[in-house]
């Protein structure tokens, strides 16, 4: 009887060795006011199997160099996955060239980093683990490392139906974790589903933020929905919003080479924006008053300065969005109705090892 | 001596128009058509004239009328090899055009909303309004809808059109 039933077993786990076992697709869960409009590789469908190794490697500090590094080292869920600081410090110890981007709704973008470079959220992963400023390890080494590691073997199998770990399937895994990470419990989404919880303040600051300034008609607003609008407050959009006169950092021009282009960088969510300073490519506002101030009052005019920043004033003929003071805070009340306390605090996100 | 093939190679290259200006042309703005076309192309202002000019009254978001000067967006798609006239039919019907901005800012428009057959209005690719380049921030190249009654679809700073089929 005995021996039957250890037989048994010692057969099923044979079989699962053997067998090529099938990874259950993972169900997507986002408000309709979304929107489909993404696209997941053909080549690296989602499946439950795939986002649970996907969130072991975005945590594992065996993908640096040094083993103290991970995704998470500078996109830590407590700060919407940022980490809190202008410029990141990799495994070298110097700083990186931009500020760690907030992971909210990356479903949504189709062009990575501050400069949309990368077409791919697979395509994205390999940089930071790679550069020498931030996890530098080759992939080939990641893989080593990760063979000699317990369970691994185990989780890449139940992933992808067999027990290969490759630098390509590291990528996938990432990525397909990086595509769960929605944040749509804000404040402002139960206003989006109808419930009356946003006060006379926020719901001020929400029409200007989503209103057009016209001063000759008299109508006061701040312009910002043009670019972060919509249910998402996410428009996958690149502008030059006029922070220099002559950009230390060129941005998108790098990637396009083309002079119309000179510091264009990501207009970036505003989901969890209350949790993400310091704001902009590099960091240089601390506040939200910071940023409020800067659109307000210190547009820096060139000629690739955003044309809707150039013209987007209270005033006739202003330069700046030129706003009063308590319109200000009414905008920065509606912003921080966008944090979403679940996102950062879910388990499914968290530390898998904690 | 000058290598005869050498100067055949050279002859041929100067023959195909395409590679003579985009050689000359690398500095200069230009926008590329591209997606279900028989020719994709990436046009200048130069490439552009040499498509037949036309000009729209069209009236601004501040109601003021200004006439716009470009080429028919049809025109463009045309010497592109895109199904239009008698060929806009059938599983053609479903194609559509996605403009896009150098923000990154996308619009549509149906094939058969583009093809004068079709449609009412006349949707052009502007390089000039009244007589002058448009200003900074909108051109060099934009779409004019002079029948939008809102101007969302006027897109600026164009940098890309692309004939896509409805799957």
């Amino acid at each position: 009887m005995v021996t039957a039933i250890l037989v048994t077993v010692a057969s099923l786990v044979l079989l699962s060795f053997i067998q090529p076992s099938t990874p259950e697709p993972y169900q997507l869960n986002y408000p309709a006011y979304f929107g489909s409009r993404f696209t997941i590789p053909e080549d690296n469908p989602m499946t439950r199997e795939g986002v649970q190794l996907g969130r072991m490697l975005f945590y594992e500090t065996r993908l640096s160099k040094n083993n103290q590094f991970s995704c998470a080292s500078c996109h830590q869920q407590k700060f919407a996955f940022t980490d809190g600081s202008s410029f990141s410090t990799g495994i070298d110890g110097t700083p990186t060239k931009r500020s760690a981007m907030s992971l909210a709704n990356l479903l949504w973008v189709n062009n990575f980093f501050w400069d949309g470079r990368a077409g791919s959220l697979e395509a994205q992963a390999v940089v930071p683990l790679t550069d020498a400023h931030e996890m530098g390890q080759p992939l080939g080494e990641s893989v080593v490392k990760l063979k000699k590691t317990a369970n691994y073997t185990a989780l890449f199998k139940n992933a992808f139906g067999t027990s290969e770990i490759s630098e390509d399937r590291i990528l996938k895994a990432i990525a397909q974790f990086e595509r769960t990470l929605i944040s749509a419990n804000a404040r402002y989404d139960r206003y989006l589903n109808g419930q009356p919880v946003l006060s006379e303040q926020e719901l001020r600051g929400m029409t200007l933020f989503m209103t057009n300034p016209l001063p000759a008609k008299n109508i006061r607003g701040a312009e910002c929905g043009r670019c972060h609008g919509g249910p998402k407050i996410f428009q996958e959009l690149f502008h030059n919003n006029g922070l220099d006169k002559e950009p230390k950092d060129v941005g998108r021009m790098e990637v396009s080479g083309q002079e119309i282009d000179r510091g264009r960088f990501r207009v970036p969510t505003l989901r969890n924006i209350a949790l993400t300073s310091p704001y902009m490519h590099d960091g240089r506002f601390n506040t939200l008053d910071d940023v409020l101030n800067h659109y307000s009052e210190h547009i820096q005019q060139s000629e690739s300065l955003s044309p809707f920043l150039a013209e987007a004033s209270n005033e006739v003929d202003g330069k700046g969005l030129l706003l009063r003071s308590d319109e200000k805070k009414d905008i920065i009340a509606f912003l921080k109705t966008l944090t979403d306390s679940t996102f950062i605090s879910s388990p499914e996100f968290s530390n898998p090892r904690k | 001596m000058r290598n005869p093939l050498h100067t055949i190679a050279i002859s041929l290259l100067l023959s195909i128009p395409s590679a003579s200006s985009q050689a000359q042309n690398q500095d200069k703005p230009f926008f590329t058509v591209e997606g279900e076309v028989l020719r994709p192309l990436k046009l200048t202002q130069d490439g552009l004239y040499k498509l037949r000019q036309t000009e729209v009254k069209a009236k601004d978001r501040e109601g003021m009328e200004h006439t716009f000067k470009g080429v028919r967006l049809v025109d463009i798609l045309d010497s592109a090899g895109v199904t239009l006239g008698k060929d806009l039919r059938g599983e053609n019907l479903v194609k559509y055009v996605v403009v896009r901005a150098v923000d990154g800012y996308e619009v549509i428009f149906s094939l058969p909303e583009v093809d004068p057959e079709f449609s009412g209005q006349t949707i052009i690719l502007a390089y000039e309004v009244d007589g002058k380049p448009l200003p900074k921030g909108e051109g060099p190249f934009r779409i004019v809808a002079p029948n939008d009654k809102r101007q969302a679809r006027w897109i600026r700073q164009l940098t890309s059109i692309k004939v896509m089929f409805s799957k």
